[in-house]
């Protein structure tokens, strides 16, 4: 009972913050408040999720989301990886640049996303400096919506990796030295550990991993907002952003809340599958 | 032969070294060297590294209406305050989950883990409808209210990690001592947490210096707006003619202190996370 | 190295008792404790002996209330402090860790729980230098617990314990993490500490040689059942079962199963070299233990340790005899005592 009451503060606060919101958008969702019905609630029943069936946009976004998601996640874990890797390896000074790496990660979102605007600023960030003092004709990475989708995943890829890396490095020493020294004596390679010794052995860091950043990049926003604005004609537009501009902007409550929902209900299936793949992985291995 | 390789293979990692390094802190550095050149010499590209230093657009963010230093302590204030709340909040109740066994550990620890994972980014509206409906908006105080929040599932759970590591017989030969319950956590369990409770605490800063768009849409008063939104604004402004090197200037004041903590307490966060990552 | 005397003083000044009457403990439908009946007199020291895993820790746990029974009464002079929160019961324990805590002083580590009880600033810095001194640690006051050898991280423990001045005084396996020579060395100086008091001592262990050094009685402890309560002699010289007979005694004692349907029970210390009667018997194997040896024989009732002062080699062959006396009979198929 008394660890019931030293838990409740907390409790109360985060059914206040997680459960109380989807409540609401599950409430919201079957309302039209807008514009047009002066922001006052007025039921509609399921009229808000029949035109998010329908919605180019939704699906658009959703579509570049996920992508979004899947690229630059997968990017991060071998990168990731890759960091760990050298990280986990004895060298002087090994620690002074574990924690300067962590730096893009420790920074705010917007603060690098504006930095990143300038660098890939067309025709006076140092990018296309460097490529003009090259005689090469500087490139609109921003303007073009290939290019802008692609800079958005560096962008996400240069920020995260550390905190992919830290995660995988802990895993890495949880394994015991003496398996890669068994492995060695009977003859593998180092190519040949990775493969048979480090990744069975670091597959539950790599799962937690991945529904970890799965999560966040489907949720993308602030990188969005900050460096591209969703834009060139809504390239990089992310859910989130949708979601924020349908409140915000088209001032559409009603309309929002079902965004989020739909945004709720692809992310509830997307974990769902991350975890059947590694019960598969599991059952395979 | 084998002295050879081994230089060779030493070599390799440092030059992989260099690559991380420079990956890492390139892009930092370049804002850096914006931060410090003139108008001027930024548009004429690499024209002359002699000349063009300048300070200015340091002085000129300062100077702003507000001035950037007002953002910075926005939102030192507001994450020392989310800091404190969640402590005070995380402390009791990952201490009772770490006593605790059975269904509700396991129900309490994995509605934790569902809602540390949950991409907070859905939430912004209906908690904007919460501050509107409480008057909560423009107030810092306020908003620190849902970052403690939202800051606590991780909280939880890396501190109730720590609290299990501890040897149950010190606790135990408080009880007998007549200690109370308070009294056993001031006096032996949290003093032997410093580390943990150090890491926890420095997320729950970082999360709310970083955070965007509950701020966004909570503060609207700009000599209230923290670090992240101020940062969108100056960003929305305008594209092509904002000024980059009062924009790098502002990254790099807005780094600085993350930099410094960062640095302070680098050996906490690692085994922090570290710790957290293994219980998770 | 102390005086019962000094001693008193720092133990509670009432005498006590302490009675445990048919306490049980399930976890699951584990039965951990069944139906334990123990008496524990002022001053006296009961070492409570069995394997691990018998529920002796249990036991000492139920005693000092951070576990709580599923039944049965702990009665402490008299007054049932079953329900009892731990912090009211006034017992100390010295844990099998010693549970100091690593971030405070020794001096702090002594001083903390009576600060915490309200004693004022001048006595406790008495009373801590004076168990110090007691206990030979005046020099180690300001150290921390890591800084301490093993033996003396025991002796704050044990000092922390006579701080609280307990009516009952726990103690669970308070040498296991003492190499063996230190083991022996410490027997007295604990023996003499614990003796000095009038509070009872609960001694946990699962070695029978401490048992025997320390305790006054020991209390056998096995399958959640108290197999046999008495004093070291009346266990060595009357097991009661076959359980309390393998447990006591080292080298362990022979056990004969005979055609009566009975166990012949026959220590190594009391065989002897006979002329003629006997058992004829073959040595197999042998260890020097400098004044005795340490044998290992075939007889026609099977191999049989023996305990023999003279020199004999591998493959020797002789008779063996015991004086009628140190026979041990048990019923084979309840293992008690005939």
């Amino acid at each position: 009972m008394s660890a019931l009451l030293l838990m409740a503060p907390a409790l109360l606060l985060l059914l206040a913050v997680f459960v109380w919101p989807l409540l609401d958008y599950a409430w919201l969702s079957l309302q039209a408040q807008s514009v047009f019905t002066g922001l006052q609630p007025e039921p509609v029943g399921l009229a808000n999720w029949q035109r998010l069936l329908a919605d180019g946009r939704f699906w658009q976004d959703a579509g570049q989301t996920l992508r979004f998601a899947v690229v630059s996640v997968g990017l991060e874990l071998v990168l990731g990886l890759g960091f760990a890797l050298l990280l986990h390896q004895r060298w002087r000074g090994r620690g002074v640049v574990r924690t300067l790496t962590l730096l893009p990660w420790a920074l705010p979102t917007t603060v690098m996303a504006l930095g990143w605007r300038w660098i890939f600023n067309d025709p006076n960030g140092p990018i296309n400096a460097l490529l003009q003092s090259l005689g090469l004709a500087s490139v609109p990475f921003l303007a073009s919506p290939q290019l802008a989708w692609q800079t958005t995943v560096l962008a996400d890829v240069w920020k995260t990796t550390p905190f992919v890396a830290l995660l995988l490095l802990a895993g890495l020493q949880m394994i015991p030295a003496d398996l890669y020294e068994a492995f060695a004596l009977e003859g593998g390679s180092p190519w040949q550990s990775l493969w048979r010794v480090t990744l069975p052995l670091l597959r539950p860091y790599i799962f937690i991993v991945l529904l970890f950043r799965l999560a966040q990049a489907l949720g993308v926003f602030d990188l969005v907002v900050v460096l591209t604005g969703g834009g060139p004609a809504s390239s990089t537009e992310s859910l989130a952003v949708y979601a924020y501009l349908n409140a915000m902007r088209f001032l559409d409550f009603g309309y929002s809340a079902t965004v989020m929902l739909g945004m709720f209900v692809l992310l509830l299936i997307s974990s769902a599958g991350l975890l059947l793949l590694q019960r598969r992985v599991q059952v395979r291995a | 032969m084998s002295g050879t390789h081994r230089q060779r293979m030493a070599l390799g990692r440092s030059a992989l070294v260099a690559l991380l390094l420079l990956w890492s802190l390139g892009p930092m550095l370049w804002q850096l060297y914006t931060s410090l050149r003139s108008a001027d010499a930024l548009l004429l590209g690499s024209a002359g590294l002699g000349g063009g230093w300048t300070l200015a657009n340091y002085t000129d963010v300062l100077s702003g209406d507000p001035p950037f230093w007002r953002y910075m302590l926005n939102s030192t204030v507001v994450g020392a305050l989310s800091t404190l709340f969640t402590l005070a909040l995380a402390i009791p109740c990952a201490y009772a989950l770490s006593r605790r066994g059975g269904l509700l550990r396991l129900l309490v620890g994995g509605g934790l883990l569902a809602a540390a994972v949950f991409p907070y980014v859905l939430l912004f509206l209906a908690l904007l409808e919460v501050a509107r409906q409480l008057g909560l908006a423009n107030n810092l105080l306020a908003l620190s209210l849902p970052y403690a929040g939202l800051s606590l599932p991780l909280a939880v759970l890396l501190l109730q990690a720590a609290f299990a590591e501890l040897p149950v017989e010190l606790e135990e030969n408080a009880l007998l001592e007549g200690f109370s319950l308070l009294q056993r956590l001031r006096w032996i369990l949290l003093p032997l947490m410093g580390p943990a409770v150090a890491s926890t605490g420095l997320l729950v800063f970082l999360f709310s210096w970083n955070e965007f768009p509950i701020a966004l849409t909570w503060l609207s008063r700009s000599e209230l707006l923290t670090l992240a939104p101020a940062m969108a604004r100056i960003a929305g402004s305008s594209v092509f003619t904002v000024p980059y090197g009062a924009f790098a200037a502002a990254t790099v004041l807005g780094s600085l202190p993350l930099l410094a903590l960062l640095l302070l307490f680098q050996r906490q966060i690692v085994a922090g996370l570290t710790q957290g990552a293994i219980k998770g | 190295m102390t005086t019962p005397t000094t001693i008193s003083t720092t133990t509670a000044a009432a005498p006590a008792s302490l009675r445990l009457e048919n306490l049980g403990r399930r976890i699951g439908d584990r039965a951990i404790l069944d139906g334990v009946n123990l008496a524990v007199a002022p001053g006296e020291c009961l070492a409570l002996l069995g394997p691990s895993g018998c529920g002796k820790s249990t036991v000492l746990r139920l005693i000092a209330g951070l576990d709580a029974p599923d039944a049965g009464r702990i009665l402490l002079d008299g007054d049932d402090i079953t329900e009892r929160p731990p912090a009211r019961r006034q017992v100390a324990m010295v844990f099998q860790s010693y549970a100091l805590y690593p971030h405070l002083s020794v001096a702090r580590n002594l001083s903390l729980g009576m600060e915490v009880r309200g004693v004022p600033r001048g006595e406790r810095d008495r009373e801590v230098a004076t168990v110090l001194q007691l206990l030979q640690l005046a020099e180690m006051g300001q150290r921390r617990p890591a800084e301490l050898s093993g033996g003396q991280r025991q002796r704050v423990a044990l000092a922390r314990a006579l701080l609280r001045r307990p009516r009952v005084f726990l103690l669970d396996e308070p040498m296991s993490n003492l190499d063996a020579q230190l083991r022996e060395e410490l027997r007295p100086q604990l023996r003499a500490i614990l003796c000095g008091g009038s509070a009872p001592v609960v001694y946990v262990t699962h070695d029978q040689q401490e048992a025997m050094g320390i305790a006054d009685r020991i209390a056998v402890l096995q399958d959640g059942r108290v197999q046999q309560c008495g004093t070291p002699q009346e266990l060595y010289q009357a097991p009661a079962n076959l359980i309390v007979a393998g447990f006591i005694g080292r080298p362990q004692i022979n056990l004969l199963p005979q055609p009566d349907g009975t166990v012949l029970g026959l220590r190594p210390e009391h065989l002897v070299a006979v002329t003629e009667g006997g058992l004829p018997v073959r040595v197999l194997s042998r260890e020097w233990h400098g004044a005795s040896q340490q044998l290992l024989v075939a007889s026609p009732q099977g191999e049989l340790r023996w305990t023999c002062a003279g020199n004999l080699s591998i493959g020797a062959e002789l008779r063996l005899g015991w004086a009628r006396e140190h026979e041990h009979r048990f019923v084979q198929t309840t293992g008690q005592r005939c």
